[in-house]
C-alpha cells in the first residue's frame, strides 16, 4: 500500500517536473521563430510612429524575496514612473528556467526593452541573445552574465570593488594587523567569489593580518549566528569578522554580542539593508557597504529608455559603492 | 511492519547502537579538540544549538510514527517568526501577543495539513509539500520580502535569556517540551494510538480508533511545535526572516531517522530522536570548531546519516 503510494508520488513528481521543464523549452522555441520575427521586427520598423505611446518595458528580477531585490525593483519602477513609461515586473523566483521562459514570452508578445537582473550567470545567456537577435535591447543589471556582449549594456557594480572597500575599512580599523574571520555567501555564487576575491586583494597589502576562519553561512543570519558561536568557543582571537552580506554580519553580531565581545571584535557587512543600517546607527555594526542599489536600478531603467530613444550607451556602466559608518548612516536610513 | 511483535527488542538494540555511535563521535571530537570542544561552555552551547531543531524533531517524530511526513515545518518556522517579530516592535503590543500569534499561526497550518491528510485522504507528502510552498509565500508577503527587525528587549530574552545565569532558556524549553511529549507518547492513550495507526492503520480502524482525529491532532501538534520553533528562532536572531528555516524540515527528519524511528511508521523511541538532534548539533559544532571546510562538512554529515541508518539495518539483520 505504502509502496504503491510512494511510486505514485514519484511518478507524479516526475510528471510535474517534466511538465514544468518542458513547457517553456519545448513549445516555445517551436513557435517562437515564427511569432518572434513579426512581433519583434514590426515594432522595430514602425518605431518612430508607434513607439512613443506604446513602448513597453519589462523588468525581470531573479527573485523578490529580500531587501536588495525589493529596493532594486522599487528603484526601476520609480524611474519608469518618472519617465512616464509602462513597466511590467516579472519575478523569476530564483529559478533560471522560469526566468528564461518569462523573457521568451515577453519577447513573443512584443516588448520594447528588457531590464534584467539575471537569476543565473550562464543560464540566461541564450534567452538574452534571442531577445537581442529579435531587435529588443537588453540591459543587464547588478549581476553580470558570462557573455556580456550578448546584452546591450550592463549596469552594476563590481563585486571585487565592494569586497575591497569592505576589507580595506576593516583592515585599517584593526590597525593593519591581527586575526580576521570571513563569512562567505553560497560557495560558487558570483557575489561570493567576487567579494571574497576583493578581501584577498586587500590582504596582499597587509601581511600581518591572518585569516583564522573562512566558512560559508549561505547568506543566512541563523547559520552565521551558529557558526560564529562555534568559532568563539575555540577561544581563537578574532579582531574582525568580515561578511559577504549584511544578513550574515547581523548573525555574527548577535553571537559576538551574546559573548560580550563587541568591544573586541569589529563586524563588517555589505549590502546596506535596513536592519544593518539600524545596527550601524546603534554603533554595533562597524560598517556596511552600499552597492547603491537604487542608483543601479535607476541607471538601468534610464539606460533602457535611452536605447529605445535611439541614443547610444556605454557597454558597461559601473555605479560606485558607498561606505556607510556611524558618521554618515543617517542619510541612508529611509 | 510484519515483525511488529519483535519491535520492542529491535528498538532497544537500535537505539543502543545509535547511543554508541553518538558516544564514539563525542569521544573522537573530544580527543581532536580537547581545549575547545570538550569545554563545559561549549557543551552548553551545543545543547542550545540543538534546541530549535530538537523541538521540530519532536513534532516530526509524532508525524513519522503515525506513518506520515511533514515537509512544511521549515516554512512554518519562517512564517511564525515573521509574525512574531512584526508584533514585537517596542511600544506596540505586550509580549504575549507575538508569542500567541506565532504559535497560533503554526497550529493553523498544522491543522490544515491534518485536515488534508485525515479527511482529504491526500498523501502527507503532497499536502505538506503544498503547504510548504504556500506558507513560504505567505511569509514572504507578510514580511514584504525582507527581514522584520527592531524587536523589544523582552522579546530577545525569550531565547536569549538564561536560567541560573548559565543555562540558556532555549535548553530549558527543549528539555521541558521533550519531557512532556515523551510522557504523552509513552504514557497516554493518545500516544499509543499514534503508534497504532502508524503500525497498521486498518487494524487501528477496526479496533475502533478514530484514525482521522488522531492524524488531525498529530499534524496540528507538529505545526504548533514548529510555531514555537519559529518564535524561538526569531527571538534568537532578533528578527523575523522570511527566508529562514529553509531545509529545517530535512534536519528534523534527519534527527528522527538517526534516532531510529522507522520511516514506515509505527515504531521508534522518543530518546532516539533526542540523540538524533544532539548528534546533528554535535557534528556541526565539532566540524566548525575544527575549521573543516563547508564543502567537506556536507559530505561528512551525509555519510553520518547513512551510517546511522546502516547501523540500524545491521542491527535488524543480527536479530
Amino acid at each position: 500500500m505504502s509502496k504503491r503510494l510512494s511510486i505514485f508520488v514519484v511518478v507524479l513528481m516526475v510528471l510535474v517536473f517534466t511538465m514544468t521543464a518542458c513547457q517553456p523549452a519545448a513549445p516555445a522555441p517551436a513557435e517562437k521563430p515564427a511569432a518572434e520575427a513579426p512581433a519583434a521586427e514590426a515594432p522595430a520598423a514602425e518605431e518612430p510612429a508607434a513607439e512613443a505611446p506604446e513602448a513597453k518595458y519589462g523588468l525581470f528580477m531573479s527573485h523578490m524575496t529580500n531587501a536588495f531585490t525589493i529596493e532594486m525593483s522599487d528603484a526601476v519602477k520609480a524611474k519608469a514612473a518618472e519617465l512616464g513609461v509602462e513597466l511590467t515586473v516579472y519575478d523569476g523566483g530564483q529559478d533560471p528556467a522560469k526566468q528564461v521562459s518569462q523573457v521568451e514570452t515577453a519577447v513573443t508578445q512584443g516588448i520594447s526593452c528588457i531590464v534584467i537582473e539575471p537569476a543565473s550567470v550562464d543560464g540566461l545567456v541564450p534567452a538574452i541573445e534571442n531577445a537581442t537577435k529579435a531587435g529588443i535591447p537588453v540591459v543587464v543589471v547588478n549581476q553580470a552574465i558570462s557573455k556580456p556582449e550578448a546584452a546591450s549594456s550592463f549596469v552594476g557594480v563590481s563585486n571585487v570593488e565592494g569586497g575591497i572597500l569592505e576589507m580595506k575599512t576593516a583592515a585599517e580599523a584593526i590597525g593593519g594587523k591581527g586575526n580576521v574571520a570571513f563569512l562567505l555567501g553560497p560557495m560558487g555564487s558570483d557575489a561570493q567569489i567576487g567579494r571574497t576575491e576583493g578581501y584577498y586583494e586587500v590582504l596582499k597589502d597587509y601581511p600581518d593580518i591572518k585569516v583564522v576562519f573562512e566558512q560559508t553561512a549561505n547568506w543566512k543570519t541563523d547559520e552565521a549566528l551558529t557558526l560564529v558561536e562555534n568559532w568563539l568557543q575555540t577561544g581563537t582571537q578574532i579582531d574582525a569578522i568580515v561578511a559577504n552580506n549584511d544578513g550574515m554580519a547581523l548573525g555574527a553580531l548577535k553571537a559576538v554580542e551574546d559573548a560580550q565581545l563587541l568591544d573586541k571584535i569589529k563586524i563588517y557587512g555589505l549590502d546596506a539593508t535596513p536592519d544593518a543600517l539600524a545596527a550601524v546607527k546603534d554603533g554595533k555594526l562597524a560598517a556596511t557597504v552600499s552597492q547603491s542599489t537604487t542608483a543601479q536600478g535607476q541607471t538601468a531603467m534610464e539606460t533602457c529608455y535611452k536605447i529605445v530613444q535611439g541614443e547610444t550607451v556605454e557597454k558597461e556602466i559601473l555605479v560606485d559603492f558607498t561606505l556607510i559608518t556611524l558618521d554618515n548612516v543617517d542619510q541612508f536610513i529611509q | 511492519m510484519s515483525e511488529k511483535k519483535t519491535n520492542n527488542n529491535l528498538n532497544s538494540f537500535k537505539e543502543l547502537g545509535i547511543f554508541f555511535a553518538f558516544i564514539i563521535i563525542l569521544a573522537v571530537l573530544m580527543i581532536l579538540s580537547p581545549k575547545a570542544f570538550a569545554r563545559p561552555a561549549n557543551l552548553i552551547n551545543i545543547l542550545k544549538q540543538a534546541s530549535i531543531n530538537g523541538i521540530l524533531a519532536a513534532g516530526m517524530m509524532y508525524v513519522i510514527i503515525s506513518g506520515g511526513i511533514d515537509l512544511s515545518v521549515g516554512s512554518i518556522v519562517a512564517l511564525s517568526g515573521v509574525i512574531a517579530a512584526s508584533f514585537a516592535h517596542p511600544g506596540e503590543y505586550p509580549l504575549i501577543v507575538p508569542i500567541l500569534l506565532a504559535v497560533l499561526a503554526g497550529s493553523v497550518v498544522g491543522l490544515i495539513n491534518g485536515i488534508g491528510v485525515a479527511y482529504g485522504n491526500i498523501p502527507p507528502f503532497i499536502v505538506t509539500l503544498g503547504t510548504m510552498t504556500i506558507v513560504r509565500g505567505v511569509a514572504l508577503i507578510a514580511a514584504r520580502g525582507q527581514p522584520v527587525f527592531n524587536v523589544t528587549k523582552e522579546f530577545e530574552k525569550i531565547s536569549g535569556g538564561f536560567i541560573f545565569g548559565t543555562i540558556p532558556n532555549l535548553v530549558v524549553y527543549f528539555v521541558v517540551i521533550t519531557l512532556i511529549l515523551a510522557f504523552v507518547l509513552t504514557r497516554t492513550v493518545f500516544g499509543r494510538r499514534v503508534y497504532a495507526i502508524g503500525g497498521n492503520e486498518t487494524a487501528a480502524k477496526v479496533s475502533g480508533i478514530n484514525v482521522e482525529k488522531i492524524k488531525l491532532l498529530v499534524y496540528t501538534l507538529c505545526g504548533f511545535l514548529a510555531g514555537i520553533a519559529g518564535l524561538l528562532l526569531a527571538s534568537r536572531i532578533i528578527s523575523g526572516n522570511p527566508t529562514s528555516g529553509q531545509s529545517y524540515e530535512l534536519d528534523a527528519i534527519a534527527a528522527v531517522i538517526i534516532g531510529g524511528v522507522s520511516m514506515s511508521g509505527g515504531s521508534g523511541k522518543w530518546y532516539g530522536t533526542v540523540i538524533g538532534a544532539l548528534m546533528i548539533a554535535v557534528i556541526s559544532n565539532g566540524l566548525d570548531i575544527l575549521n573543516v571546510s563547508s564543502h567537506f562538512q556536507l559530505i561528512i554529515k551525509g555519510l553520518i546519516i547513512i551510517v546511522a541508518v546502516l547501523v540500524d539495518i545491521k542491527g535488524k539483520a543480527k536479530k
